[in-house]
């Protein structure tokens, strides 16, 4: 008493009677040529049914990453990238489905005012890339996506700080951009945290607090405008960022000088372009 | 270094062996080379007989085979394998009741998986357990299982959903406080009725019935009943009948009024007795927990608010089962001293950060009240952006440090509604159709903006309007409406009115606020007929309806209407209002759509005359108090009032900006069916006053969840004084009249939307009053 | 009616405890005296800051404007023991506005018609299909997901 709607048993042992896999497997990347990603898509699913864990199987698995990515179906890509690296972890294309797994969370990074979730995994997943496989040709990429990424986490703890400035609740305000100077020393928010901490301890008046973030942001940022900024507001009380007691190798000046020279390789519009690796296949294909 | 070497030599002759191939035996589908993969053997290493067991453990845990063997016989290692058969498609037939995603994750062989008996067989208990849940406890499962090409199968579960499963009877036992018809109202599972289908509240499951337990045990909590206590709640299954009959047993012990209530403070410099006016719980009042908890909330705030951040208050009651009486000594004590680190806020993927951050009263930094927390919590579910709002706290990087993290659920806080609707009151009576866009949370900055248009028999009505409920970063709701309306259900006239309006609320407490307005009108009236018509001899030609219609131009008064003032009103077009209006509105409703208990007052004024043409101050008021009046019986009181006048500034008031009332006052009077008429046309008043009082009721034989609930009201009012119509003839009821009607009404809140019939009998009305007994209003918005 | 709101925010100063830690008392006693402080020096950790902000609301929808700030500043020496306690009232402070610009960042934005689609035709189907779903029944998460 089948209804006619459900799936009938006939079409059942059609669909599941098998092209052979090289055959399947020249369609999907003639389809990638000729654009169509989700025909091609479709085309190594079915591999992957027909022919589970055969060789072309795991190519298929990792060219349907490749075809979801690029028509942006990025849970899509992120699962066949999983699963492909639960199943061959030692295989050649097992760098670039880490790099799948990192470019699916880059692309779908809110903006500062918004969860951060995705931007987290995205720097976790390409450091992954970066540990895992350093010298595969992905790493260079994906240490500039792990920059974006890192920058603008530390754009999301700068716009809470900013958030709490505003309401001039210090404590909150403080302790945010202290951690930008902390965690992401790197990214260039390092420059405003600083300047945002001059201006905080001197609408406190911890003077002395005030002319130690603006020394610091002097000695590695000498023409950033922030720098002139805090330098400005200093003056307007005749202070001077200064370095605050003794010069000593010991005191808590030199060492924090020390610790960010050489900090951040600021993030260029050159970086949030997507880059030509990206739309390239895997190799293996 | 050449020493380690050397011993490592001797030990591989003896059991490790250099393995230079690894060969592949008995595979039919699973590639050579993956196998080889999977092993993670490299050739040409020497290999120990722990790795092999390695090797072997890694192939089975793939699940491809059912059986691996693995021996090594001089530079080779044997590998054969006996493959499972994997499974290529899994099919459900002949469900319709749960979709196939549902049962897809519910279930655990899927393609690409080896196909195994017993998981097979464990997902038709899963499957039978969701259709439980369901509400049709008798569905039958089966599956088999159909070869396929390549040592693969497909699976085929078959479903037979049977029909639901209804609930016959709820009864209690051992309840006299209360009765039956009251509990059932209570709990969340209904006996099967006419709408069940709809409401789908009569699906018995085990965990709601839990829950019903919890809502009853706090339903008689509530009550005084401090001893109540269940002591069984059944439900079993006639499998003839496939219905539930579900019997619970409670035992409601004695009825507790407070004993003697005090608070004492082991915190120096709080003294307990100042804070006795927080307490809502009274010596002698009847014992309700939701009072000892609102106490709790109102003595903890009131003790951080005078510096006390860290104080606890714990409630200890000690119950005397003689006099039954329970007294309760709330405790305020030192608690542990914890800062907020950070405030995380996380899952709002639409939401910006600092719409949700902005509800906190307490920042980082600041001492950890978990009152203040809670508060957040609460205005940020009444800003209804999110499915569930829920907050948690994480240690800190300090002892006394804590995380506070905030997880939102977002939901779509966008609404395409077609609404209709048929009134028999307001401007146009009859069908009514509203289209719109609504969006509350637009673009996650918490702002709302609404588009719709409104299409009556004849009229039109389009409106935009938009909020910001933060405005320069305070809590002040600013926005602006635009609107424009074309009525033309006058035969004899139409009206058309653009206008639009700025508006400003501010909250002065949690229950009072104010709003101040600028508002805009220009009316402009068109007579469609427009040119006289004379005849040869000069008179003029009766219009179709009896009266000659002449434009405004003409000497004599034009004939629009059988009133001359409204006639030379119409004449003065375009006319336009340019006002200012303030207002206090004091609201405690506890319930905004359908209040039980709580007052409602608003009063305020509309200063017009800055330009435009009108100039006048209208003052108006209005209030109403909804109170519980028996929980037995579910009754629910209102006492409702209003008054009203308007003043001219300049020279004469404009009829049109006088009060026009009807039945918005007293029901069973016409739409301006009451007040001032000139040679039988509504003029206005430019006073009024009214007065009601309704009860509403559950419909006595109706069960109780086909949202049916009964009303008895009487009204009263009156609509009053005119402004200089010295040489106007033919005017009635310009004096004070009292106005009275009574009648019954039926409230449906129909799963449609909300349905409402009124009959009402006018006691003491004017002879030229217009009365309509019968009045009918229905809207329904998907 | 008292409509006034005060907050006290930051850290909450006990006065006996302060008396515990005279000038030469070491960290820990500090730490266990008063507590972690609200901040410490931004660079080494040198010196604790604890910050107490009083504010008031007169009324519900004006911002609390801030009527008292107390910072107590506790100095270590090279030695880790207290140097020198210092308070801070809310008259060192300067009121001053704070620089506007901000330094750019990434991320997709939301466009009102993204957010309209999402919120009546959520997984793709078309408007009239939502509609006649009830559209308040269907919801979805916007397109940045």
């Amino acid at each position: 008493c089948m209804s006619s709607k459900d799936t009938d048993i006939d079409a059942l042992a059609l669909a599941s009677q098998t092209e052979p896999a090289d055959v399947l497997y020249n369609q999907g990347l003639a389809n990638l040529e000729g654009g169509r990603l989700g025909e091609a898509a479709k085309k190594f699913e079915a591999i992957d049914k027909q022919h589970p864990y055969s060789e072309y199987a795991r190519k298929a698995l990792i060219m349907r990453a490749f075809a979801s990515y690029r028509s942006g179906d990025y849970d899509e890509a992120e699962g066949s990238a999983k699963r492909y690296l639960a199943l061959y972890p030692g295989s050649e294309d097992a760098a670039y489905a880490q790099y799948i797994i990192g470019l699916s969370y880059y692309r779908q990074m809110p903006d500062i005012t918004r969860d951060q979730t995705d931007t987290a995994k995205a720097v976790q997943a390409m450091q992954e890339v970066v540990d895992r496989y350093p010298n595969s040709e992905y790493a260079e990429d994906a240490r500039t996506k792990i920059r974006v990424g890192s920058d603008q986490l530390a754009g999301k703890e700068m716009q809470v700080g900013r958030y709490y400035l505003e309401r001039r609740e210090y404590i909150a305000a403080i302790n945010r951009f202290k951690s930008v100077v902390d965690v992401f020393p790197k990214t260039r928010h390092v420059e405003e945290a600083l300047a945002r901490l001059t201006e905080a301890y001197y609408a406190m008046g911890l003077t002395q607090e005030a002319q130690a973030a603006a020394s610091v942001l002097g000695q590695n940022f000498p023409d950033s405008p922030w720098y002139k900024d805090s330098y400005a507001l200093l003056q307007t009380q005749g202070l001077q960022p200064s370095a605050g007691r003794g010069g000593g190798a010991g005191s808590w000046f030199s060492n924090a000088a020390r610790r960010l020279t050489g900090a951040s390789e600021p993030v260029t519009t050159a970086d949030t372009a997507p880059s030509a690796i990206e739309s390239r296949p895997p190799r293996g294909a | 270094a050449s020493a380690i070497s050397i011993q490592l030599a001797t030990l591989s002759e003896a059991d490790a062996a250099v393995v230079n191939r690894i060969e592949v035996r008995g595979n039919q589908r699973v590639d050579a080379d993956t196998v080889r993969n999977l092993t993670q053997i490299r050739t040409g290493q020497n290999i120990t007989d722990a790795d092999v067991d390695a090797a072997v453990t890694r192939l089975f845990a793939t699940g491809l085979f059912s059986d691996v063997r693995a021996n090594q016989s001089g530079g080779t290692l044997v590998v054969n394998v006996d493959e499972n058969q994997i499974v290529s498609d899994v099919v459900f037939q002949g469900n319709s009741r749960i979709k196939n995603e549902q049962l897809q994750s519910i279930v655990q062989t899927s393609s690409r998986q080896p196909y195994n008996a017993s998981t097979a067989q464990a997902d038709v208990d899963a499957i039978k357990a969701a259709y439980v849940r369901t509400g049709r406890s008798d569905a039958t499962v089966t599956v088999r299982t159909l070869p396929a090409e390549g040592n693969r199968v497909n699976v085929v579960f078959d479903i037979n959903e049977g029909d639901r499963t209804k609930i016959d009877t709820i009864n209690f036992v051992g309840n006299n406080a209360f009765g039956d018809g009251r509990l059932k109202e209570v709990i969340s599972l209904r006996e099967s009725g006419l709408f069940s289908f709809l409401q789908k509240n009569d699906i018995y499951d085990e965990d709601r019935l839990r829950a019903d337990e919890e809502t009853l045990r706090r339903f008689y909590f509530n009550r005084g009943y401090a001893d109540f206590r269940i002591v069984s709640s059944v439900a079993e299954l006639d499998p003839t009948k496939n219905a539930y009959f579900i019997t619970i047993t409670v035992e409601e012990g004695e009825r507790y009024v407070y004993g003697n209530v005090n608070i004492d403070s082991t915190v120096p410099g709080i003294d307990g007795e100042t804070l006795r006016g927080e307490l809502k719980t009274k010596s002698g009042d009847t014992y309700s927990a939701e009072d000892v908890e609102e106490s709790l909330v109102n003595l903890t705030n009131a003790v951080a608010n005078s510096g006390y951040a860290f104080a606890q208050v714990t409630p200890r009651g000690d119950r005397d089962f003689t006099n039954h009486t329970i007294s309760i000594n709330y405790v305020i004590d030192q608690g542990p001293r914890a800062y907020v680190e950070r405030l995380e806020i996380r899952g709002n993927t639409k939401t910006r950060d600092y719409v949700i951050r902005r509800e906190f009263d307490v920042s980082e930094g600041d001492a950890f009240n978990q009152v203040l927390v809670q508060r957040a919590k609460k205005r940020l579910e009444g800003l209804r952006f999110f499915k569930s709002v829920n907050v948690s706290t994480a240690p800190g990087s300090e002892p006394d440090r804590v995380i506070v993290i905030v997880q939102v659920e977002e939901q779509s806080t966008g609404e395409f509604s077609i609404g209709g609707g048929y009134t028999t009151g307001g401007e146009s009576s009859g069908p009514v159709a509203e289209i719109g866009i609504t969006e509350r949370n637009f673009l996650g900055r918490g702002q709302f903006v609404k588009v719709s248009a409104g299409f009556g028999e004849d009229t039109r009505s389009y409106n935009l309007s938009f909020t910001e409920p933060y405005f320069l970063g305070r809590r002040l709701a600013a926005g602006f409406d635009l609107y424009r309306t074309e009525n033309s259900s006058s035969t004899a006239y139409d009206i058309v009115r653009n206008g639009g309006a700025l508006r400003l609320a501010a909250p002065i407490t949690e229950d009072l606020t104010a709003q101040v307005a600028y508002n805009y009108k220009q009316e402009t009236f068109g007579d469609d007929q427009g040119i006289a018509l004379r005849d040869a001899t000069g008179n003029f030609i009766l219009g179709p309806t009896g009266y000659i219609f002449t434009t405004c131009a003409d000497p004599i008064a034009p004939l629009y209407t059988a009133s001359p003032i409204i006639n030379q009103a119409i004449c003065d077009s375009p006319y336009s209002t340019s006002s200012v209006s303030y207002a206090l509105t004091y609201n405690t409703l506890d319930n905004q759509q359908d209040p039980r208990n709580g007052f409602f007052a608003q009063a305020g004024q509309e200063v017009a005359g800055l330009g435009g043409d009108a100039q006048f101050i209208r003052t108006t008021g209005r209030a109403s108090y909804f109170s519980l009046l028996s929980e037995e019986y579910d009754l629910i009181g209102q006492l409702s009032g209003g008054a009203g006048n308007v003043t001219a500034l300049g020279d004469d008031l404009r009829v049109f900006d006088n009060f026009f009332k009807g039945q918005d006052i007293v029901r069973g009077f016409k739409y301006q069916g009451l007040g001032p008429r000139q040679n039988g046309v509504a003029i206005g008043g430019t006073n009024y006053v009214n007065a009601s009082a309704e009860v509403t009721f559950p419909l006595p034989l109706v069960s109780r969840d086909f949202g049916f609930r009964g009303a008895a009201f009487a009204d009263a009012g009156s609509l009053w004084g005119l402004d200089n119509i010295e040489n106007e003839f033919g005017i009635q009821g310009e004096d004070f009249s009292l106005r009275a009607s009574a009648g019954i009404g039926l409230i449906w809140a129909s799963p449609f939307g909300p349905l409402r019939v009124n009959y009402a009998q006018p006691l003491a009305k004017e002879d030229f009053d217009r009365t309509q007994e019968f009045s009918f209003g229905f809207s329904s918005r998907f | 009616c008292q409509t006034a709101q005060v907050y006290n925010q930051g850290y909450i100063i006990d006065e006996q405890s302060l008396s515990l830690v005279p000038v030469g008392s070491s960290r820990e006693q500090v730490l266990l005296a008063l507590g972690s402080p609200s901040t410490k020096a931004t660079f080494g950790n040198e010196v604790f800051y604890y910050i107490s902000q009083k504010r008031v609301r007169p009324v519900a929808f004006m911002q609390p404007r801030l009527v008292d700030q107390r910072v107590l500043a506790v100095y270590f020496g090279s030695n880790n023991t207290v140097e020198r306690i210092a308070n801070y009232g809310l008259q060192n402070g300067r009121v001053f506005d704070f620089i506007s610009r901000t330094t750019p960042t990434g991320g997709r934005d939301q466009s009102f018609l993204g957010s309209i689609l999402a919120a009546t035709a959520p997984d793709g189907q078309s408007i009239v299909d939502a509609v006649s779903r009830g559209a308040r029944g269907g919801g979805g998460v916007s397109p940045g997901r």
